[in-house]
Order: C-alpha cells, then structure tokens, then sequence
C-alpha cells in the first residue's frame, strides 16, 4: 500500500517534473507565459502512439501506424514537440505577457479540438489504446519500477540539462533578454531569436515525458490532454516556489503525492469518492493562491541568503 | 437557403449570450487590470444556485433568478476583497495565474455540493415563434433582449453616474484618480458587484438555455476568452461586435464542416486576430 502510493507518486511525480522544470524554464527565465503546456504533452505522446502502433485494422479509423521500435517512437516524440513548438512559437513569441498566454492556450484547445475530431489522426475520441512498450522484464524489472527509474531518468537528466545551458553564457544571454530586452538588443543580441530557441528547447523534454506517459498508460485519448494538464503544471511551479529547478520539481512531486494520497484511500460509495475529488480539487485551488498570495519559498530563500 | 439563415439567426442568439457572458469578464479586466478566468465559474454559481432555489426549493423561476445574480455578485464581490485585492501590487501576471487557482476552488465547491449528472430547470417548456421560415424560442428571444438591455445600461452607467465615470476615471489611471479624490475601495466594490452580477444574468440564460452539468462553467471560459481576445481585452462596446462575430461564426460553421469543430473555429478567429492584429478589433493600444 506505502510503497505503492511512494512508487505511483515517484513515478508521475518525475514524468510531470519534467514538465515543471520546462516550464520554469520558459517562464521564470525566459518571461514567457505558456498556458498551452498540454499541446507539447500530447504532441509527444500521439508522435510515439503513431510511430509505434501496428497498422489500423478492423474498426481503426486511424491512417496511419507505423510499427517501428520503441526508441524510434521515443525520438519522434521529441522531435514532434519541438516543431509544434516551432511552428506555435515563431508566429506568436512577438505578443507578450498575457496575449502570449492566450494565444498558447487557444493554440493547445485548437490541437485538443482536432485530436478529438479528426478520426483519421488517433481514432478521435476513442483515442488509441495497447500502446506498444519496451518490457522492463526483459532486463529484470518490475513493471511499475521500470517505468519510474525511466522518468527519474529523464527528469533528472532535463534537469541536469537545463541547469547546464542556464549556467553557461547563454544562460546569461537568457537572463538578459527576460530583464532588459532593449538593453540587450543593443548589445547586438537577437532577443526574438533566443526567445524561439528556449520556447523550442524546453519543449523538446515535453515531449519525451509525452511519450513515456503514453509507454504508461498504454492509452493516448484526448481526455487525457485537456487544459487540466496545463493548470496542474501550473499549480505545482508555483507551489515550489518558480524560480529554481529543485523547487519546481519538488513541488511536482509534493502536488502528486497529495493527489495520490486522495486516489489510495478506499470508498464505500461512489458519492463520497467523488466528494473527495471534489475536495481535493478545491484544496488544490485553495493552496495555489495562499501560495501566490505569500511566497513563503522567496522569503525563505531571501533569508536564507542574507 | 432557409436552413442558411436558421444558422446565422441561431449564431445571433449564440452570440448575444456570449455578450452577456463575456461583458463582465472585460469589465473586470479593464477596471481590474487582470483576466479572471475564475469569471465563468461564477456562471456556474449562479446558475446553480438558481437552480437550487427553484427545484430543490420549489420557487418560481423569477425569485430564483433573482436569488443566483445577487448570490453571485457578493460572492464575486467576496472574492475580489479576500483574494485578488492584496495581491494586485504582485502585477497581472500574478493575478491570472491566481484566477486559475479561485476557479479550481469553486468548481470543485460546486462539484462537491452537486454532484455529477444533467439538470434542467422547472419552467415551461420553450415555444418557438416562426416567421419567413425561419424558428426562434422565447427563450432565445430573452436572451437576446438581456443581451441588449445589460450593454445598454452598463453603457449608461458607464457614462451617465458618478459611481460609473469613477470607475472609468480609475480604470484609466488609478493614482491619478485616487489624488483627486475618488474612493478606490468604494469604487473597486462597485465593480467587482457589477462584473459579477453581470456573470450572474448569464449564468442564469446558461440554465434556461442549456442543460445543466458541473463541468459547464469550464466550457464557457474558452468561449469567453475567444470573444474578450477579439473584442481587444478590455474594450466593452466591441465586445458586442466580437460576440455576435464568434457566435454566428461558430454555428454557421457548422453548415460546412463537422458540428465537433465549433469551438476550434472560435479559436482559430483568435489566433487570427492575434496574429495580424494583436490589439484586437477595437483598435486600441489597450495591450500593455
């Protein structure tokens, strides 16, 4: 029961982390609200549910399945994000602050809206199901154990990466252009450039937790890709605090686990599970703003640092 | 030909309740600053809320009514003192971001309260009116008249009292309006009782027009912001213009393509708009 509930939550804990620390990247160095989050999530997971899936038969409405090995699913997938990431972001990175947010947002309802009606792409709303995925046996693990050292793998290491490029001279240049555009425009930086290649870099990750997500749920149906995913993101940058990458990631796993902790205990009725749905979905509500009302990470950090 | 002009009539009616549904919501952004997306939950509110009176209570449909636009006005106007009032020195960005959090809050309050399933209303059924070959319910027709009678009296008030130029006054610059003698505090209340009543009246035409689920309120806000984005956010007199466009471009879609596409035309009228005219279709340089 305990150990479960620690390897579930490990597990969806690191996957979402890894969009946590995207997004920390996007916003809390970049200056770039991304409330369409959910659009590289599901870009990523469709790329590796088409590249990997055998050819439609019987009642498949989809068009195309390609049948190619895991990896080759898996590298699509970030390959998928990064240019949605492009093709979203080269037209609307020029609008700022909240247009910015609402245009990323129209943008991952428009994908969502397609997802669900375009049979063609991944059977509509019935979504595609049996997902092909690598047998963590074949190297001598548990199902369940496989699946999270994979997303620790990869959160820790989109974290490592992250930390690198912030770290390096670019990470300055980053800096630089979320401060003082004009300022440094005239140094004779390109800012709209560094602006499109963070928004594309951080989306690439994305897209791989994208894949792994489906590798998961063996099942990629656009109810598992709604503006929820987004908020959920959202809810747990703030709660670590937004601005370093172990905060992000701890506030990911802090969101999950209280999540889980919802879903793992037993109910009598259907009633009373949903109201502990409910509540749980307002006590998430209720945090969010006590966070963002007192910052108690910034003061601490500040504390800490003086 | 008929069938034709049934859309476009359709997406008039569509579009005067995406008016009534959005107003406030520009309202808010323009006096306050910030884009509530925690604005179409208070649709939910009050429309449960009528709905509570009238079929759990067993009141006639107008007392109900009633009941939802205040209970929803005080507890818009509740929110806005608790939760967005000591967080506006943190910027807009804050403030959105925070909106998300009041719209998880109360949907999951009405969820919790409610539980799943479809509601209607108790009121007579809708008779429709037909003239040229063309159908409208009574129904439809009341939501056109609101539509009216709520832009033209919130223009009036804009324009005509003294509590509704404050309001202008401050929404143009607040510490110029403060230093000349406006109350800040009375002001900010009036708008937060106006928007939300506003959101009110519209949640109240949701529960005539529409069956009543939990999850509503959610899907009004993508409407909401696809028509406040086109109108210009912040400007209230386009917001009509923009409403009736996103409305009739929404059902007369569906004279070609699928039904299951309407939202995404509404969407991809903004990201067109945004992307050739980014201060919308009013034109202002309202976008900083």
């Amino acid at each position: 029961m305990i150990q479960s509930l620690i390897l579930s939550t490990l597990m969806f804990g690191a996957m979402f982390s890894v969009l946590t620390v995207s997004l920390n990247l996007q916003y809390a160095r970049g200056g770039m609200i991304n409330f369409g989050t959910v659009a590289y999530f599901a870009a990523g997971a469709y790329a590796y549910a088409i590249f990997t899936q055998e050819p439609p038969s019987g009642l498949d409405q989809y068009a195309f399945g390609f049948d190619l090995p895991w990896w080759v699913g898996f590298l699509a997938a970030g390959l998928a994000a990064m240019l949605f990431a492009l093709v979203t972001g080269w037209p609307t990175l020029r609008l700022r602050g909240e247009y910015l947010a609402l245009t990323t947002f129209a943008f991952a309802e428009v994908f969502h809206s397609i997802l669900l009606n375009e049979r063609r792409i991944g059977n509509g709303s019935v979504g595609m199901a049996n997902v092909e995925r690598p047998d963590p046996a074949s190297i001598g693990l548990d199902d369940t154990l496989g699946y999270t050292l994979a997303a620790c793998a990869l959160m820790l290491l989109t974290a490592w990466l992250f930390h690198r490029l912030l770290a390096s001279p670019y990470g300055r240049l980053v800096d630089a252009t979320r401060d003082d555009e004009i300022a440094a425009e005239s140094v004779g930086k390109d800012t709209a450039r560094v602006r499109l290649q963070i928004f594309v870099i951080s989306a690439i990750p994305i897209g791989f937790a994208g894949a792994l997500y489906a590798m998961i749920t063996t099942l990629v149906a656009p109810a598992l890709f709604t503006a929820e995913v987004t908020f959920f993101v959202w809810i747990a940058l703030a709660l670590g605090g937004e601005r370093t990458i172990p905060g992000a990631i701890l506030g990911t796993l802090a969101l999950v686990f209280f999540q889980e902790l919802v879903r793992a205990i037993p109910f009598e009725t259907v009633r009373g599970a949903q109201i502990a749905a409910s509540a749980e979905e307002v006590i998430t509500g209720i945090l969010f703003i006590l966070v963002l009302r007192w910052q108690p990470w910034d003061r601490l950090s500040r504390k800490a640092g003086s | 030909m008929t069938l034709f002009l049934q859309f476009v009539l359709t997406g008039l009616v569509t579009g005067c309740f995406l008016i009534l549904a959005t107003i406030g919501f520009s309202f808010t952004r323009r006096v306050e600053g910030f884009l509530n997306i925690a604005h179409a939950e208070l649709l939910g509110v009050s429309a449960f809320a009528t709905w509570g009176c009238n079929k759990l209570l067993g009141w006639h449909i107008l007392p109900s009514a009633a009941v939802g636009i205040v209970v929803t006005a005080f507890a818009g106007l509740a929110i806005g003192r608790i939760v967005y009032d000591p967080i506006r020195r943190l910027g807009p960005s804050v403030m959105l971001i925070t909106s998300v959090g009041v719209a998880y809050a109360i949907g999951g309050t009405i969820d919790a309260l409610i539980g799943t399933g479809i509601r209607t209303l108790d009121i007579p059924l809708a008779t429709s009116i037909r003239f040229w070959g063309l159908r409208i319910t009574d129904y439809q027709l009341i939501v056109v008249v609101l539509a009216i009678l709520c832009s033209a009296s919130l223009a009036l008030f804009l324009n005509r009292t003294k509590t509704g130029l404050a309001i202008r006054a401050m929404s143009a610059n607040p510490e110029l309006a403060a230093s000349r003698g406006i109350d800040v505090k009375k002001t900010s209340r009036a708008t937060w009782l106006i928007s939300s009543g506003l959101a009110g009246v519209a949640g109240v035409m949701l529960g005539v027009i529409a069956t009543l689920s939990t999850d509503i309120a959610f899907h009004q806000i993508l409407q909401i912001l696809a028509v406040a984005i086109l109108a210009g956010l912040g400007s209230l007199y386009a917001v009509i213009v923009s409403g009736l466009i996103v409305g009739v471009a929404m059902d007369v879609s569906v004279f070609w393509i699928p039904a299951g596409y309407r939202p995404l035309v509404a969407f991809a009228v903004v990201i067109l708009v945004l992307l050739f005219r980014p201060q919308g279709i009013a034109g202002s340089a309202s976008g900083k």
